[in-house]
């Protein structure tokens, strides 16, 4: 939390304001230019760590700062890329200005389904049944026919998306850096919603909910408009997912999917906003390297990671950051302003 | 008639596998407050530990039950007494924790035992059927059923008439109460998740007779026992038994009836449950 004097200080002084942000700056640069330096190889897989930020920030949003633990989260990130993939499969529509928009209004209103019904309940219960409705939607994209190439389980053989712009063509390059701009424009809503009245009151829900209640607000809607935000959220990034993948499957909607926002967000360190980027950066690479050397171990190798991380890391990577960030900011940053 | 009868006795046997991994798993979600994610985990582990003995040693079908339910109990040790313990009070720590289990025990039972699918095994004694008023019935089906029916007595005389019951049913309402009274509850704690361990392990292996074992039996499991613990209600036998024999039973019909949406239809029971009565069919009230 940022005391209100400092912040006060931070707002006089546009030198401090360039020091609170650099670690955004500097994040922004090395997301910027060093993808474009490197082999094709390494920019797809740094390609799927910012699709996979957005991902694990969206789900942040919930977890970390609603204090809603959701097991089922890859749902809305499938319905956002299954979305996509219909389009493409059944209606040859690659255009990028159809496919994102209505991927995220999909997701957004599965959310609102599973949403209103898994907040009829409360604690563990909850977590119970959004992991349910996971599964649901899993056990749908398994059977329904429609949602898969004949002969296969999942849809395969995506384009890239269609900007509408005459004698474009993609490559990896630009392709990052379309990602990357989604990314970016996401990450700052993210921001705004967490910094804005909206985001203090779900923190305030998360400490202690029947304060908040009787501070009269409405906590179940504050709940509920959450649980849609981050399934738009998490619809964009599966969006981006099957743009990227090329290739999206039932596997992509269930339990082993819900479960990497999870890891990333508790590795990173849940309610900063830094946090599930770092986590999102670990995982990937992690799982690129075990991949390459003992592929079927990479199950055992994840929970491993998890439980170490939740035994001996809790908080996560991200908080400590944040932690000596505070420390140089109050020693440097507001001497100066 | 004989379809609709054939299918009622595979609807309540696997209602009745539902209920054993079930009532643990309600049992140390309403004495603990945490959801035992690995609970699947551990039934898998049982199942494969009792096909070890039942298939590849080729020993006694009882004996398999015993190994599996303390193979079931040893991981559900380690991971009590080695991790739950230390996150205290921390129950989404807790919870996630044990997700992260499921990874590791699915991916260390496709290193011991390899990946491909075991199929159904019984007890030789349990082969073909036996005709009951003219009708045949598979042996090994009623066989669950008659084991289910015992266990439910027993957990249900251990919950209502016993001290150990009490001392339980006291940890779920009010703990430090429970504590203030000057029992042990860390050590209950322990023993309750051991025992749901154990008859979780032992389930594995009944319930191999009608699903086998593969390695992510333990998601498999575990979502089909949350939705019986939604439906039926948390914390007591009685709930977790009916909501086991109306999955099982709606599953099975479901399967038997419209097998395009067999998926859907516990889905649709739990959606139901939640709009109308979210505490479950027989939940404690709170």
């Amino acid at each position: 939390m940022t005391l209100p004097n400092e912040r006060e200080t931070s707002r006089r002084s546009g030198q401090s304001l360039l020091i609170r942000f650099t670690p955004f700056i500097a994040g922004a640069l090395v997301l910027c230019i060093l993808p474009a330096l490197v082999p094709t190889y390494v920019r797809n897989i740094w390609t799927k760590f910012v699709v996979f930020a957005l991902f694990a920030s969206s789900y942040d949003l919930i977890y970390g700062h609603t204090g809603l633990l959701s097991l089922g989260h890859a749902a809305y990130f499938g319905a956002g890329g299954y979305t996509v993939a219909a389009l493409m499969l059944h209606y040859n529509i690659d255009s990028l200005w159809v496919g994102l928009p209505l991927g995220v209004l999909v997701a957004a209103f599965i959310s609102a389904i599973f949403g209103f019904m898994a907040l009829r309940v409360s604690g563990m219960y909850f977590l119970l049944v959004t992991f349910a409705f996971g599964e649901l939607l899993y056990s749908v994209t398994w059977n329904w026919k429609w949602l898969s190439t004949p002969g296969m389980q999942g849809i395969s053989g995506l384009l890239r998306p269609n900007l509408g712009i005459p004698g474009f063509r993609w490559n990896t390059i630009n392709f990052y850096y379309f990602v990357l701009i989604i990314f970016l424009l996401c990450f700052y809503l993210v921001y705004r919603i967490m910094n804005s009245p909206f985001g203090h009151a779900l923190r305030g829900i998360r400490e202690n909910e029947p304060r908040m209640q009787s501070l009269g607000y409405n906590t179940w809607l504050y709940k509920y408009l959450a649980f849609i935000i981050t399934g738009a959220f998490a619809g964009v990034a599966g969006t981006l997912f099957a743009y990227y993948n090329r290739f999206i499957s039932p596997t992509h909607v269930g339990v082993v999917t819900s479960f990497m926002p999870m890891i990333m967000v508790i590795i990173g360190g849940s309610g900063t906003l830094l946090g599930p980027v770092i986590g999102a950066l670990i995982i990937v690479f992690v799982e690129y390297f075990s991949s390459l050397f003992t592929p079927e171990r990479w199950p055992l190798i994840l929970g491993a990671l998890f439980v170490a991380a939740i035994m001996y890391a809790r908080g996560g990577v991200g908080i400590h950051l944040t932690k000596l960030w505070r420390k140089l900011n109050y020693r440097y940053g507001s001497s100066k302003g | 008639m004989e379809l609709v009868l054939a299918n009622l006795v595979n609807g309540i046997s696997f209602g009745m596998i539902l209920f054993l991994i079930a009532s643990g798993l309600s049992i140390v979600m309403g004495l603990m407050g945490i959801i035992n994610l690995a609970h699947g985990a551990l039934y898998m582990v049982g199942a494969y530990a009792g096909w070890t003995i039942a298939v590849q040693w080729k020993m006694n079908f009882a004996l398999a039950v015993i190994v599996g339910g303390i193979a079931g109990a040893l991981v559900g040790l380690l991971i009590e007494r080695g991790f739950l313990r230390r996150l205290y009070k921390q129950p989404n720590e807790q919870v996630l924790l044990t997700f992260g289990f499921v990874y590791i025990l699915s991916n260390l039972v496709i290193w011991i035992w390899g990946g491909h699918r075991r199929l159904q095994f019984t007890a030789p004694i349990l082969y073909g059927s036996m005709e009951i008023a003219g009708m045949p019935f598979a042996k090994d089906r009623l066989a669950i059923i008659a084991i289910g029916a015992i266990i439910a007595i027993a957990l249900w005389y251990l919950q209502d008439k016993t001290r150990i019951g009490a001392i339980v049913r006291a940890g779920m309402d009010d703990k430090e109460m429970t504590t203030g009274l000057g029992i042990n509850l860390d050590f209950i704690f322990t023993v309750v998740f051991l025992f749901a361990a154990f008859i979780a392990g032992c389930a594995g292996v009944i319930g191999a007779q009608l699903i086998g074992a593969y390695s992510w039996l333990g998601t498999d499991i575990l979502l089909y026992s949350l939705i019986v613990v939604v439906v039926g209600g948390l914390g007591s036998v009685q709930g977790s038994l009916l909501g086991g024999l109306v999955i099982g039973l709606i599953d099975t019909f479901g399967k038997a009836l419209f097998p395009q949406f067999a998926m859907f239809t516990i889905y649709l029971a739990m959606i139901v449950i939640l709009l109308v009565k979210p505490s479950g069919l027989l939940g404690r009230k709170s």
